[in-house]
This record gives structure tokens, sequence and C-alpha cells, in this order.
């Protein structure tokens, strides 16, 4: 390794540690608004996972291909869509969101809620019968039912979470187009990065990699725990 | 058809009628009339895949007939959030019994929880149904840990502590040891002494049939009931049950 690039090393690891206001807002808002996308779309995603999974309702195979298909979409052009919803003459336009950070959640909300969706469908499809029916007839009530279920499945379940958690967290398209990226409101890690790798402003940028990389180890550490346990019951 | 004996309407009883139950347009069974009532201690007979284990769900309000009318009395009434008012007082009890992630105590108490009952009364309870299935040394150990015959008595008392009016046991002692069909013997005995009306299945005659008042057969897809129970050669001798089960240990 070069000596410029061992510097650059040094200025990220400074940057991160000295706690530098401007690095650490990024962090902040990246790490609120992502929370905030995921902890309103768990419950219902995953009760719509669990629906699919274990009730036949007509037209419930257009349901689970779309749910599959908003998987697959770029998230710039989820991004597009909420600009167009949100922009003055839009059908959300009165809500005023575009550039804050309501707008990034409700981006993020879209791109999520796919991922949780499907994940958590797959989790409960795989689950033991017996679990739902055991609990059903000693007279849980459906919500405790499910709630068992969520307990049984904890595993596979955290899994989703995790997967569609670093989905957002990492995603450059929508978070640009819906936020802006302006500095201390919408700057996000992937959008501060990007802008700091087109300014050359490489430390900054390598501080905010060094945050996502270090959370993508601790993420598939726990993955990899986790994935041993999400094997299905056999009895 | 019809072979109730409970003259008294207040004990709990299902009245199944003119039931058909079909898997992809193929029947499975059909009975024009079956009633279950507390106190009734019924041996369901069929070969493997006659649809005992359907009928029983379909008793226990797990599941719904394609046709035919299942009407209860004696239970709590409907509401939004239990759709069937069989559900936890007419307990249906699978062949392999699944039990929950966690402790033995966890499996245990699971039935309570949904009820409101004082702390002494629960720990009385808790106590009751650990002792009559033998299992106080396990209490807190991980469930998956038990072995076949200590998961089925576990089962059997997680549905002793819910107090169901009726019962339903999917093959309560196949491939189980001797020590335990004794002691699961002595549980289903219990229950029956208790009122617990008990609708018992099984695809041969064993040592549970001799607790049996009703017979309810499974043939040619109709559910023919008589008050005559086959019963094996030496009813209460258990080791015959252990034999026709062909168990060792």
């Amino acid at each position: 390794m070069s000596d410029g690039w061992l510097a650059l090393l040094q200025q990220a690891f400074s940057l991160l540690l000295s706690f530098d206001p401007h690095v650490w807002a990024i962090i902040n808002i990246s790490f609120s608004v992502s929370f905030a996308a995921l902890l309103i779309t768990i419950i219902p995603s995953m009760m719509l996972g669990f629906i699919l999974a274990f009730s036949h309702f007509r037209g419930r195979w257009i349901v689970t291909n779309l749910v599959q298909t908003l998987q697959s979409i770029p998230t710039v052009v989820i991004g597009l869509l909420v600009y167009l919803l949100l922009t003055r003459n839009g059908v959300l336009g009165d809500l005023k969101w575009l550039f804050t950070q309501k707008g990034m959640i409700l981006g993020q909300i879209l791109i999520c809620a796919p991922v949780l969706i499907a994940l958590s469908q797959a989790a409960f499809a795989s689950v033991d019968r017996r679990a739902w029916e055991t609990s059903r007839t000693l007279g849980a009530s459906w919500l405790r039912a499910v709630w068992t279920l969520c307990r049984e499945l904890r595993g596979p379940l955290l899994l989703a979470i995790i997967a569609a958690f670093s989905r957002i967290l990492t995603e450059v398209g929508c978070s640009m187009m819906v936020g802006g990226n302006i500095m201390n409101v919408t700057r996000n890690i992937p959008t501060a990065i990007a802008l700091e790798t087109s300014k050359g402003d490489f430390a900054q940028a390598i501080a905010l990699g060094l945050v996502l990389l270090i959370l993508a180890v601790v993420l598939n550490f726990i993955l990899g725990s986790l994935r041993g346990k999400a094997l299905p019951r056999s009895h | 058809m019809t072979l109730s004996h409970s003259s008294d309407r207040s004990l709990a009883s299902i009245h199944a009628k003119n039931l058909l139950i079909s898997f992809n347009q193929q029947i499975l069974f059909s009975a024009a009339d079956l009633h279950f009532s507390q106190g009734d201690v019924i041996y369901l007979q069929g070969d493997n895949g006659s649809g005992k284990s359907t009928l029983m769900k379909l008793l226990a309000g797990l599941i719904k007939p394609n046709q035919g009318q299942i009407t209860s009395q004696g239970f709590a009434p409907k509401t939004w959030w239990r759709p069937s008012s069989l559900l936890g007082k007419a307990v249906y009890l699978h062949q392999h019994p699944y039990l929950f992630e966690g402790t033995v105590k966890y499996n245990l108490t699971y039935a309570l929880d949904q009820r409101a009952l004082a702390p002494e009364q629960r720990k009385k309870r808790i106590k009751q149904a650990i002792h009559m299935a033998q299992l106080t040394d396990l209490l807190n150990h991980n469930a998956s840990d038990l072995s076949g015959g200590e998961r089925q008595r576990l089962a059997i008392a997680r549905a002793w502590i819910a107090q169901p009016k009726l019962l339903m046991l999917d093959e309560p002692i196949s491939n189980m040891d001797k020590h335990s069909q004794r002691l699961v013997l002595a549980m289903i005995n219990q229950l029956k002494q208790d009122g617990t009306g008990l609708l018992i299945s099984s695809h041969q005659t064993c040592g549970l049939t001799a607790l049996c008042q009703q017979h309810w057969h499974i043939k040619q897809r109709t559910i023919h009931t008589s008050i005559h129970v086959p019963q094996t050669d030496d009813l209460h001798d258990t080791h015959t049950t252990e034999l026709h089960y062909g168990t060792s240990n």
C-alpha cells in the first residue's frame, strides 16, 4: 500500500475517532432515516407475509408476484416514482416532503417492504403447521398464535430484517433523488460517499465507507450465526 | 346414527351433521350424524389415511368441512379474535406433538397464559400437571431434548392444564416405551375421571380401547358409529398393548 493510501486511511480513522461533526451528522441521518423506515415497515410487512403464506384468498399469486417484482425494481426507479409523487404537482405534493427526511423515509419504505414481505412469507411458509394448530387449539387468540409463530421463526425473521435494513442503508438512487443530498438535512452515507468521491475528498468518503464496511462485517457475522438456527425444525 | 348419551344440556358437546370432507374433489369421508359430549370416551378407528386426524381437527374447530354443519353447546361464545368457540376448549393433540421452542415449563404454561388464574391456583395446577406427567426433574430443560415418550406426556399435561372440555388424542401411545405407555394410560384415565370427553384414535385396538364406551369407525369413506368397542385379548394388560405396538426398552 502506498504512503498516499496510508495517509488517507489515517485521515479517515481520525475523522471517525475525533467525532468529526460533519461525518457523524451524516452517519446519524443515515441510521435514523433507515431505522424509521424499517420500524414503520416491520409489522405490516410481516403480517402480509404471514397472510400470503397461510391463507388462500383469490389473487394471492398476483400479490406474491407483485411483491417479488417490486424487489427487483432498481432503487433509482423507486426514487423517480417517489419524486413524481412528492413533487409540487404530484399526488402527494401538498405534503411538501420532497428533499426532506420524511420523503427519504417514504422512499426507503417502498424499497424495504417487498424484501421483508417476501422473506417473511418464505419463513412462515416453512414453519411446521402443527405449531399454528397447537397454538390455536390451546386457546391462543389469532394475534397470540401469530406471535408464537414469530417466536418459533425468530432466526429466519431476523435474517429478513437484517437483509431489508442493509438494503435501505446502502441504497443511493432513491436517497439522492428524493433527499437531494442536502448537508445536515438529507445527506446520508451513500450519497455523501458519492459526492465526496466526485469532489476528490477521499478521506471523508473512506471514513463513511468504513462505517458501512464495519456494519457489513457485523451483520454478516450475525447472519452467519443465525443461518444454522434458521433451518426448519424436523420434529 | 346418533350416539348422544348426554341428556344433561349443561355439558359441553359437539354435534356434526351431514359432514362431507373432500380433498382435490375426492371424498375423504362423510358422516350423517356425530355427537361428542363431555363424559364420552370414544374410540376412533380407521386405516392410515382414512381421515382420523382430519375428523379430529374438524371437531376441534381447526378446519372447516366442505359440507355439513358442526354445532356446539356449552362453550364460550365466539368472538372476533376467536372465530370458533371450540378453540381452547375442544383440544386436539397431534400424533407427534409439537413442542414450542423453549423449556418444558414454557410449554406447560402456554395455555395458562391465555387464562386469568390466581397465582396460587396457577402454581398448583403446574405442580399437578408436572407431577402427573412425571417430568418434575425436567421442568427447566429444553423441550427439544425430551424423548418421544416424554414429549407425548408433556403434550398431554399441557392439554390437561388448559382444562379442556373435550380432548382429541391422535394415536397417543404409538411408538412409545413401556414406562411412557403406562404413564400416558394413567393420564388419560385421569382425564376420563375428570369428566373430559375423549376421542382417541388408533388404527388398531390397544390398551386404550378398554377405556372407551363408543366406537367410531371410518370404513369405506363413511363414519360408522356403534356402542360396541372392539377389544384386545387382554384389555387391562399393558404388556399386550406394548406387544401390539412392538416397542422395546
